[in-house]
């Protein structure tokens, strides 16, 4: 008997490049937004690339969705290349400016429930965070709102497509203790988001060569990726507008302020080892920092 | 609810509301029974601000400490000692390991709960609703756990802090107040450093009071960033509530299984030390005695230690163990292995690579012994002692060690 | 386990060939490649040629990859003059081979093989994966095996389930793992090797023609003899590229065994000859020292806005000064003439001079440092070059012409290739992998070819063409010990007698005669000091250190060593703190030690070591190669 043919839905981000030579910042060392190109973050990279790996190894049927202006679907493109996506989504919407997560949640849940073709996904797959600022708060609320469990920071899994579910390894750090690895196994739909220090393994010949061949469609679909692009605005989605933008949106930025202490250059000073005093004045130093010092 | 579009309305509004959300709610996180430092980091902070609270309202709103899993029920008095006034604990062999599914819908019950309420404050509870703040870890699990917690409350996240202040706040805000000026006390300011490092960044959670969208927003609620705030200092004397809450579990609850569970390394901290010693080719000449110094000065400082590149790779014949034991890959620090920021870092022998670099550049002050004084490090540090390690270390312990004495005699 | 036809082990010119043949001839073949994708790990000096010998047949690249290869121009430019300097310390004299470099051939072009090396792996992998086939990139062959009883081979690899073949083509170059495991030749020594240090230098399209004085359909070569290789067995190139230049240098091993110098030390005294430093030369700017106090916070933010100008002006410079750069920014509509473009660019400098403390003047850009051993052909190539049904072509064979000025190698592996290839064709037609049936075939193909011949022999013909363009040079330069020689080979019958007499002693005993410090050091430099010309240069080049020339290299750390020591205080180990192109190697109390994260994988230090390639994805990735 055929497996049900597994869907998958991507949720991705178009940020900044943060890389040298293409971030411009403003005089007062804020990131001037519009000298600086955007790319699709790192996570959302990582995101995608789990998204092929269901292509690969289940040939799932897979659709990229991200909420921005129009510019964003350069995102959608580039994930598009990654992971030979079949539907392009873009959330579009005046009304979606200024959203906080949970506003933004809001248009994820409904972006996944119009994905392929109406479908929605058993697995939907976000990056761990952003890089710009965006909090890795959305996934976890979208998979809330979408009542999927979420499992956070995944570095590797399989799907059981009979058994209808997922073998997930989930990588957790606890500061100051150990980190710890573990397996999970849940039931479809689920909600994951990638570690960013996923990368999907093919172990086998034919794997690869899979691999090879659906990068070769990657990049004819790319190509013309318009013709995968779905635009959905706030009425398109039927969302209600109490719930999206800044009106769904608890928090607000109040004010931005530089933070004041910046770490000065470091200008060194040069000491003899032999000299006792000046080691002295080094003990003090060292015991000085390490008294006062409010941080860990 | 108010929905009031003048001041004064707006204060009565206020009034009514003040026994709809009451306490600071602290997520707490613990492994094996063992408190992650963060969840007392946020207990310290929440003592802090909890008492000034009281102070400056004249009230008796409390830190409720919120710990669930599987034999947990010994934490709780040292939660209590650590500044929480109650601690709400769920005792249940499937909360043995975290689920996201699991842990939000009981967390949420918890917050909700109206008995739980009364038994921290009975005799202003009748129109609690749900927690006025509430704190999370913005470590992996508490980044996932307060976003799916904040979710079904319907309420506001602010996630990686590192600064909170508790103020009235006087508001303009085109949705939120529809452009009226609007006080909005016991507002929650939650600082969070930008991705630049630069800029600081207040994120305020606001009930709507524009009557178009009416709504409200409690808990105010964010996950801190580890290693950035003190705990209070430790007080057996402390005493507090303990409420043992009985979670309502159904089998949907319990699809998601945790199969298995790895530590995957070893447990050198170099995250929460203050100052890491870091040592090179240089300890060369002798290596098992120069090891001995180093650790004898790292003791001295409280510090963990660190090594560069090449010692992973024992360049040298010896059969010292514990020599040995220092000299393994978990303790690079560099491209090639970890990348660290304490307070202070010191190079002891290590001419600055700039893989190694990549891993320290981040530290706060940095100190470099060699004799070398055209070492690559010496453009990467605050104070370069140019010397052998064997003459320069010996004399810097002693003095470290003495001046420690002191100012213990003074405390 | 998996079952495929044919495994190629090696994504270089020879092993992409090998599978665009199989596939031409209806075969399915794997190719495993180590790096992350094909031509990452790749390195030539380079020139391709395209052979028409007199005698026998050669298989050349259009032969395989079609018109195509011609139509998308996957190469830099064609070589059209062809120079050799000897050089003294101050003085150049020039001899023009240009008929040398033209005997027999159809073509030659400059290459680099970051671009050539992806044309040639999407071209054979469409093809193959029309036949089931295809390249399996960032995968190490770690081991292969036989089954009792078959003779299917099984491939180990560190990234992959193990799986099953019929034969394999070893393309996995000068440092073949499979000649390594399987035993089938010896490790080349140091007599059979020559260094090739390279670094790809950056120079405008435009610039470099007008320098050179070629069109943009010819391309010049330069070839340094005499001081410039400090006293070794060896010499330097210059070839042109698009706007880029490769200049390099190659040393014969026993040569640096004897007196090792760090390989980057050598590039650095020929960057310093002043023909060369005049031909690199371009306009670079450079920070100056700051004396100014500025905050942290305005010190990065003036860093990332000169870095954001600098790519700016970079960018637009390089469309400047070539054609088709000027064209497209003009139909781009951001620029209405050339004029325009350079009034910009003159802005840019001035900012960058004016608010960002840079200052514009003569040094020269160089983008790439890389290493490569080159197995040298007449001394090393595998005499039957193949084990059980494990074909060896290319470096893997040992096979490359290496006649004094005549440096082939790339298109001697894809002459390989095709022919190993055909045999393999053969094979599964015929279902028989038996030594008689393939191995035997592909020897004998493989001795066919003239390129074998060139590898044993001189050619009077050759030689004949060399010498005339070499008729100038006074009879007594080369010295009582050659003089003789010298005289008999200029005359036409005794040359043929000479010539006869010498391919009679065979190449073997002819070498330690002919490649010497006298022929490749001490002539050259006396021509330069009796007839050459003194050159002005007015600047001196500032060469990167080596660990800036490292750190521009990328890696991709692998935390495992894909090397280990195995005699610490061996003499050769000693010479490879010094011979080893990024200063792995160091001694501590006696014994050589090895760090191996800035290793580029040339295999200097392979003899004395357990040398493998790291895993896949692993090490370093080159940007030109």
């Amino acid at each position: 008997m055929p497996v049900r043919p597994l869907n998958v839905g991507v949720i991705v981000k178009l940020e900044p490049d943060f890389s040298e030579g293409n971030v411009s910042y403003n005089p007062d060392g804020t990131l001037n937004r519009a000298e600086t190109k955007n790319i699709l973050g790192p996570h959302s990279a990582a995101a995608t690339l789990a998204a092929f790996y269901c292509k690969v190894k289940y040939d799932a049927k897979v659709a990229i969705g991200t909420m921005g202006p129009p510019i964003a679907n350069q995102a959608l493109r580039q994930a598009q290349l990654i992971s030979n996506a079949d539907e392009l989504h873009l959330y579009s919407d005046r009304i979606f400016a200024g959203a906080d997560t949970l506003a933004t949640a809001e248009v994820l849940r409904l972006g996944v429930s119009r994905m392929n073709k109406g479908l929605g996904a058993d697995i939907v797959i976000s990056g761990h965070r952003a890089s710009d600022g965006e909090t890795g708060q959305t996934g976890p609320q979208t998979a809330w709102k979408l009542s999927y469990p979420f499992i956070g920071n995944v570095i590797d899994f399989h799907i059981d497509q009979e058994g209808r579910s997922i073998y997930a390894k989930r990588f957790i750090s606890l500061y100051g203790f150990y980190d710890v690895i573990e397996e999970i196994q849940a039931p479809l739909p689920v909600f994951i988001s990638a570690d960013p220090s996923y990368k999907p393994s093919f172990n086998t010949i034919s794997e690869r060569l899979s691999v090879a061949r659906n990068l070769n469609e990657a990049r004819n679909k790319a190509d013309n990726f318009e013709k995968y692009l779905q635009v959905y605005n706030s009425e398109g989605l039927g969302a209600d507008p109490r719930y999206v933008g800044l009106p769904g949106s608890p928090t607000i930025v109040y004010k931005v302020e530089k933070i004041p202490k910046a770490k000065a250059k470091r200008r060194v000073e040069f000491v003899d080892g032999n000299d006792t005093v000046q080691l002295d004045m080094v003990a003090k130093k060292l015991l000085q920092l390490m008294t006062e010092a409010p941080i860990k | 609810m108010s929905g009031a579009t003048q001041n004064s309305e707006a204060s009565v509004g206020n009034l009514a509301r003040i026994e709809s959300y009451q306490h600071l709610y602290v997520v707490i996180e613990h492994e094996e029974g063992v408190p992650v430092p963060v969840s007392l980091e946020m207990l310290g902070e929440a003592r802090r601000l909890m008492d000034n609270f009281n102070v400056r309202y004249s009230s008796n709103e409390k830190v409720v400490a919120v710990v669930l899993g599987d034999n947990v029920r010994h934490l709780c008095q040292e939660l209590i000692r650590f500044g929480a006034d109650v601690v709400v604990y769920a005792d249940n062999h499937s909360l043995k390991h975290y689920t996201n599914l699991l842990y939000t819908k009981i967390i949420c019950q918890i917050a909700e709960d109206k008995n739980v309420a009364r038994s921290i404050s009975p005799n202003r509870s009748e129109n609690y609703k749900k927690p006025r703040y509430m704190f999370f870890s913005a470590d992996n699990t508490g980044r996932h756990l307060s976003s799916t917690v904040l979710a079904q409350l319907e309420s506001g996240l602010a996630s990686d802090i590192n600064k909170l202040v508790i103020s009235d706040l006087e508001i303009r805000h085109e949705h939120k107040t529809k452009g009226q000026p609007v006080k909005f006390e016991k507002t929650l300011e939650m600082y969070r450093p930008d991705f630049s490092g630069f800029l600081w960044t207040t994120i305020l959670c606001l009930d709507n009071r524009n009557p178009a969208i009416a709504r409200e927003y409690h808990p105010q609620s964010c996950s801190i960033i580890p290693g950035v705030f003190e705990p209070i200092t430790k007080e057996d004397q402390r005493t507090g509530t303990i409420i043992d809450f009985e979670p309502q579990i159904s089998g949907e609850d319990l699809r998601i299984k945790v199969l298995s569970r790895n530590i995957i390394k070893s447990t050198i901290d170099f995250e929460s030390c203050k100052i890491i010693v870091s040592y090179g080719r240089g300890i060369r000449d002798s290596p098992e005695d120069n090891f001995k110094l180093i650790e004898q000065f790292a003791k001295a400082l409280n510090a963990e230690i660190g090594i560069s590149l090449p010692i992973s790779k024992r360049p040298y014949q010896t059969k010292d163990q514990h020599l040995l034991s220092y000299m393994i890959p978990e303790r690079v620090i560099g491209t090639s292995g970890r990348k660290v920021s304490p307070v202070v870092y010191i190079a002891i022998g290590i001419s600055g690579a700039v893989q190694h670099l990549a891993g320290m550049k981040e530290s706060g002050f940095v100190v470099v012994i060699n004799p070398d004084s055209d070492a690559a490090f010496r453009d990467e540090c605050d104070i370069f002692i140019k010397g052998r390690l064997e003459e320069v270390l010996p004399i810097l312990t002693e003095q470290i060690k003495k001046h420690m004495l002191m100012i213990e005699k003074r405390a | 386990m998996e079952r495929y036809d044919v495994a190629i082990v090696g994504g270089g010119t020879s092993g992409l060939t090998a599978l665009r043949q199989l596939a031409n001839l209806g075969k399915q073949a794997v190719l495993l490649e180590a790096g992350n994708t094909a031509g990452t790990k790749n390195i030539s000096g380079g020139i391709l040629y395209s052979k028409k010998p007199k005698n026998g047949r050669v298989y050349n690249i259009e032969d395989v990859f079609g018109r195509e290869f011609i139509d998308d121009a996957p190469y830099e430019r064609p070589i059209t003059r062809y120079i050799l300097h000897a050089t003294s310390k101050d003085k150049l004299y020039s001899i023009d081979l240009t008929p040398v470099h033209e005997y027999q051939i159809n073509y030659a072009y400059s290459v680099l093989l970051s671009k050539l090396i992806p044309w040639l792996a999407k071209e054979a992998s469409d093809m193959s994966e029309k036949m089931g086939g295809g390249i399996i990139s960032g995968v190490h062959m770690r081991s292969v095996r036989w089954e009792q009883g078959s003779s299917d081979i099984v491939i180990d690899t560190d990234e992959l389930e193990p799986f099953r073949v019929k034969a394999v083509i070893a393309a996995d170059g000068v440092n073949s793992e499979l000649a390594e495991v399987t035993k089938a030749r010896n490790k080349f020594s140091s007599e059979q090797l020559y260094q090739g240090v390279k670094v790809v230098i950056k120079l405008p399209e435009t610039i470099l023609e007008e320098r050179f004085n070629v069109t943009s359909e010819e391309g010049a070569a330069h070839l340094f003899a005499g001081d410039v290789t400090m006293n070794h067995i060896g010499g330097g190139f210059l070839y042109t590229n698009r706007d880029t230049i490769s200049l390099g240098a190659v040393y014969h091993m026993d040569s640096l065994m004897d007196n090792p110098v760090e390989p980057s030390r050598l590039m650095d005294t020929l960057i310093r000859n002043k023909l060369v430093a005049e031909f690199v030369k371009d306009r670079v700017p450079a920070k100056k020292s700051s004396q100014a106090l500025i905050s942290k916070d305005e010190e990065i933010r003036q860093h990332f806005m000169a870095v954001k100008l600098l790519k700016t002006w970079n960018n637009l410079r390089s469309e400047y000064y070539s054609r088709d750069g000027i064209k497209r920014l003009i139909e781009s509509g951001k620029y209405g003439t050339k004029d325009e473009i350079g009034s910009r660019i003159a802005f840019l400098e001035n900012e960058l001079v004016e608010k960002y403390n840079y200052e514009f003047g003569d040094n020269y850009v160089e983008l790439e440092y890389s290493t490569k051993l080159i197995p040298d052909g007449k001394r090393c190539r595998m005499k039957a070059p193949y084990y059980k049904n494990i074909l060896f072509v290319g470096d893997a064979a040992g096979r490359g012409v290496f006649v004094g000025p005549r440096i082939e190698g790339l298109n001697v592996g894809i002459d390989d290739a095709v022919r190993a290839a055909n045999a393999v064709a053969r094979s599964l037609d015929r279902n028989n992998f038996d030594e008689q049936y393939l191995g035997n075939f592909y020897t004998k193909s493989v001795e066919e070819s003239p390129y074998t011949r060139d590898m044993k022999e001189i050619d009077k013909d050759y030689l004949k063409i060399f010498l005339d363009c070499s008729k100038n040079i006074p009879k007594d330069i080369v010295g009582s010990r050659y003089g003789m020689i010298f005289k008999l080979m200029s005359s036409g019958t005794l040359r043929g007698i000479a010539v006869g007499f010498a391919n009679m002693l065979g190449f073997d005993r002819l070498l330690p005669l002919v490649e010497s410090v006298d022929t490749y050091v001490n002539v050259p430099v006396e021509l330069a000091d009796r007839l050459g010309k003194t050159i002005d240069s007015n600047y001196v080049p500032s060469t990167p250190s080596l660990q800036e020339r490292i750190a521009k290299l990328d890696y991709n750390d692998d935390t495992f060593p894909h090397i280990q020591v195995t005699k610490p205080r061996s003499e050769f180990m000693q010479k490879m703190v010094s011979l080893c192109p990024t200063r792995c190697y160091s001694c501590e109390n006696g014994d050589v030690i090895l760090q191996h994260e800035g290793c580029i994988e040339c295999g200097t230090c392979a003899y004395e070591t357990l040398w493998r390639h790291p895993r896949g994805t692993k090490g370093v990735s080159y940007k030109y190669g």
